[in-house]
């Protein structure tokens, strides 16, 4: 089963998802990942990791590390060497993080149609997969007026989002352990 | 009136003419001045005139309330600007409140409240 699950920041969307995705693969007896989005860039990032990857410790997760073309996950490696498996069950959080990564280049570009992109190759990843928990933040009521970039962005995110609720079997919004199912 | 909300991009014009069986030559758009066209089924983009009327030194609510019966049976779609961070520009500020104000009017008056998530809709007054 795919789902998606957003709300706002800080929420506990990422406990929640863990724990969806974690019994899903003790009842399917399927191998569990943990799809690593960050891509660290200073020593502030790097401690993040290390204190998200303690925070899995003992969830039964393999990382398996993708900042960018998220398909390539399916034919890869986890950290620790193992081959992935299509038909197991799939953490993605974030989205949101992925289009960072897929929008913002390390070149200092920008790529204006990532968001277009990165929705057909979700929902390449949720058909492929049909047991991914994808994990996306709502950023969408600001009262701002934002620059191009940032608009830009929370647009693409929301197509994102829209695409992924569409093809998902089940859409949760969590709001500080309220959870509401819209299907 | 039903009123329709959801944050920036959440698909909440489709998700109206699709459940409610109309196109786009039945919505009014709102431009950024305080008065409304009330020639349309719908009225999209509520916050706009909210911002005009912010601009011009009306309250947005009060404006509603003079519409009054001619409301009755419209579709009013507005974002929701109401969970971010508090603007530091004033005419922002502003603008933040008196849409909540004019929302909290029209969620009142509605028969039917839907919030729009991610393209999907939750009745919340029905």
């Amino acid at each position: 089963m795919n789902i998606f699950i957003s709300g706002g920041c800080k929420n506990g969307k990422s406990y929640y998802a863990q724990e969806l995705a974690r019994d899903m693969s003790r009842e399917k007896s399927l191998p569990l990942y943990y799809l690593a989005t960050m891509i660290p860039c200073d020593e502030e990032d790097r401690a993040r990791i290390r204190r998200h990857l303690s925070e899995r410790d003992g969830w039964g997760f393999e990382t398996v590390e993708q900042g960018r073309n998220i398909c390539d996950a399916l034919g890869g490696f986890t950290l620790s060497g193992s081959k992935v498996s299509p038909e197991g069950v799939f953490l993605l959080d974030s989205v949101t993080a992925l289009l960072s990564n897929e929008m913002f280049l390390p070149d200092g570009t920008v790529d204006g149609n990532a968001g277009e992109r990165l929705a057909k190759e979700l929902r390449e990843f949720a058909d492929r997969t049909g047991n991914t928990v994808f994990v996306s933040d709502y950023i969408y009521s600001d009262a701002q007026l934002f620059d191009e970039y940032t608009e830009n962005y929370r647009k693409s995110l929301a197509l994102i989002d829209r695409t992924l609720a569409a093809v998902c079997d089940q859409v949760i919004e969590v709001s500080y352990g309220f959870k509401y199912l819209y299907k | 009136m039903i009123l329709i909300f959801g944050g920036a991009y959440q698909g909440k014009l489709e998700y109206a003419l699709k459940n409610f069986g109309l196109d786009e030559s039945d919505v009014y758009h709102c431009e950024e001045k305080g008065t409304l066209d009330l020639s349309h089924k719908v009225i999209y983009g509520l916050e706009r005139f909210v911002l005009g009327c912010v601009r011009e030194g009306k309250e947005a609510k009060d404006l509603l309330l003079e519409y009054g019966e001619a409301l009755e049976d419209k579709i009013i779609i507005v974002t929701d600007i109401s969970q971010g961070v508090v603007p530091i520009d004033p005419e922002l500020r502003s603008w933040r409140e008196m849409t909540g104000r004019a929302m909290l009017y029209l969620g009142s008056k509605a028969e039917k409240t839907i919030r729009i998530f991610c393209g999907l809709g939750q009745e919340i007054k029905c």
